[in-house]
């Protein structure tokens, strides 16, 4: 492998770093202040990408006007964090005291109802969306291209960093979230609604997770299998950078995201007497049909990501 | 849970009877329904036991499911007979259940949850990606009963019966001294080890137990569906037996069937009727969650003395 292309597949790696991190810190978040860890926040990324689809569309978003995608983006946001707050007064608000199996379950029932509602209203087939006006272009280096857009996710990682760590060392709000994660039943002495303070925080991380789900839109399609794929990493994003920690799951999913590039890069790895041909592991409950893709880490294909869409997904495997 | 009674026995022998009436119906599919019911109470049982019993949050068992389930077919597929490579099921569940046991043993509450689910995705990507030996994303195929046992009705009848010797055995397991200690850890690991039990030892052996009853779910599985592909183990299946486990209720003895034979027909029934069945499971889970989290057992075990006083 040269320099040129372990740098791309570096750069590959820190932009799906940056989305797995938004997504990691909405649920580190939550997990911090409420104590759920929540399956369904996967569904709320899966969701996003979703809307902003839709909403890219009817903005004009495919038609290179300016703003029409980072509306989209913003919809998708708007949208999620209204369903998270959904979900936590609908559903968790009477399970904070229940065990973490009934949590857990409880949340996986909503991932299986927001992927209906999804194939109901979006149908089975993927959803490729626009590519952003202004980043649209690849720039070449050493004769690899690196995608611009990839390079801009680059950017809003370390961004959304920075605000959310002045969202919560310098606002009342964030003193408040410090609090309710240090001690609830104190800080709820103090005065404190947690009932809203919990609603707010559950909204906050869940438009963590629909911009993330948005922000991916031009990388990857949006698909119905996108939920659980990406839940599966950010679990292992929030426990490797300690959960409740946001610097923790950024430095955690630039690991993750680094470490899987670069393996499927690696392609084949020798164990001993058996050759393991190393896939992402993002392709989930219905990988057969991300073979022929490079998304999925062959090296024998030479379209660029971006352009790479899957074969619509057979209904059989879909049954889980 | 309430010790088996004679009551019980007799229920045990009553659904034993009706279940061996079955096959004289003669419906085709209403066998096949009966053969996916009694795997998913074992898978479900095997569950209960670390669940339910020992405490222990397993989001990650379909892993041993599936393990079981590829030991089996690759045995089959590699020429052992039927017997040979039934019985090897339980031998690799219970080996892999060990061996990440040792990891996962001094966890409890949400890391054990997300170690169970890690763990149960390494084992779903190694089935899904070592295409040399598991078949890759198609799994393995022709994985068929013997001659002696190629009927539906004789498949369903040997199901029938290792099912109810190890539900048996599950109920049994409970009740032992070593069922107690296993509560005891649950219920307070401080004063479970003050009064000399070894809780992790315990749970170590509920895990090994459990995981082997679990591949010898999926051994049945597989020779049933004549394969096994990886999404036997994939993450649904895993909170599939959670939530068989918490609709029959944790803490039920009969539990593990009722909480299997009601979601296998739900889902069956739901699947056939609409596009959208699973939405119409996620809408059951939270109902179960919310309004019943005792499940089906418990809600007959608090209605029961009340039908009794009037």
């Amino acid at each position: 492998m040269s320099l040129a292309s372990l740098a791309a597949q570096l750069l590959n790696g820190l932009a799906s770093a940056s989305s797995l991190f938004l997504i990691s810190a909405g649920l580190t978040l939550i997990f911090g202040v409420t104590r759920i860890v929540n399956f369904a926040h996967g569904s709320l990324y899966m969701l996003g990408a979703y809307v902003a689809y839709s909403v890219g569309g009817a903005l004009g978003a495919y038609d290179d006007s300016a703003l029409g995608f980072w509306w989209a983006a913003l919809a998708a946001a708007a949208v999620a964090a209204v369903l998270g707050a959904l979900i936590e007064v609908g559903v968790l608000k009477r399970l904070y005291a229940a065990p973490e199996l009934l949590q857990l379950t409880a949340t996986f029932g909503v991932v299986l109802i927001v992927r209906d509602v999804a194939l109901a209203v979006w149908g089975p087939e993927d959803r490729l969306g626009p590519r952003v006006p202004g980043f649209a272009d690849a720039v070449y280096v050493a004769g690899h291209a690196l995608p611009e857009y990839d390079l801009l996710l680059l950017a809003i990682a370390p961004l959304v960093l920075i605000a959310l760590t002045l969202l919560v060392r310098r606002t009342r709000f964030g003193l408040v979230v410090r609090a309710a994660s240090e001690n609830r039943v104190l800080t709820g002495a103090l005065g404190i609604d947690q009932s809203r303070l919990f609603t707010a925080v559950f909204a906050l991380g869940a438009a963590l997770a629909g911009l993330a789900g948005a922000l991916t839109l031009p990388r990857e399609p949006a698909n119905l299998g996108m939920d659980l794929a990406v839940i599966a990493d950010a679990f292992v994003v929030t426990v490797l950078g300690g959960l409740g920690s946001i610097p923790g799951a950024f430095v955690a999913a630039i690991v993750i995201g680094v470490t899987k590039a670069l393996c499927i890069a690696a392609g084949n790895v020798s164990l001993g007497a058996f050759t393991f041909a190393l896939r992402s592991s993002r392709s989930s409950s219905n990988s057969s049909s991300w073979r022929s893709c490079c998304w999925c880490g062959r090296r024998a294909c030479s379209a660029r990501r971006r352009r790479c869409r899957r074969r619509p997904q057979s209904r059989s495997s879909a049954r889980w | 849970m309430t010790r088996p009674s004679r009551g019980h026995a007799i229920a045990a022998g009553v659904v034993i009877a009706f279940a061996l009436l079955l096959p004289l119906a003669g419906d085709e599919y209403a066998l096949v329904l009966a053969i996916d019911i009694l795997i998913a109470a074992l898978f479900t049982g095997s569950l209960t036991l670390i669940s339910g019993t020992g405490g222990i949050t397993s989001f990650g068992h379909a892993a041993y499911f599936g393990i079981g389930a590829y030991a089996s077919a690759l045995a089959a597929t590699h020429g052992y007979p039927f017997l040979g490579s039934l019985a090897l099921a339980p031998i690799a569940a219970t080996v892999a259940a060990l061996a990440f046991g040792a990891l996962c043993v001094r966890l409890s509450g949400i890391y054990l949850a997300m170690l169970t689910l890690a763990f149960a995705q390494i084992v779903w990507s190694i089935a899904l990606q070592w295409d040399a030996v598991t078949g890759g994303s198609n799994g393995i195929i022709g994985v068929w009963p013997p001659d002696w046992l190629a009927g539906r009705t004789g498949y369903y009848t040997a199901v029938l019966g290792v099912v109810t010797l190890a539900l048996g055995a599950l109920a049994i397991i409970a009740f032992t001294p070593f069922g107690y200690a296993l509560r005891g850890g649950r219920d307070s690991a401080l004063r479970a080890s003050a009064s000399g039990i070894d809780v992790k030892a315990r749970r170590m052996q509920a895990l090994a137990i459990a995981g082997g009853f679990a591949g010898l779910a999926g051994a049945l599985y597989a020779f049933s569906k004549g394969g096994i592909a990886p999404d036997a183990l994939a993450i649904p299946r895993s909170v599939d037996a959670l939530v068989m486990m918490l609709l029959g209720g944790q803490n039920a003895l009969f539990g593990p069937l009722l909480g299997a034979a009601a979601f296998t027909w739900l889902t069956d029934a739901l699947g056939r009727a609409t596009e959208y069945w699973r939405a119409c499971v996620g809408v059951v889970i939270l109902l179960i969650v919310s309004a019943f989290p005792y499940g089906i057992g418990g809600a007959l075990a608090v209605l029961r003395p009340r039908f009794r006083r009037t």
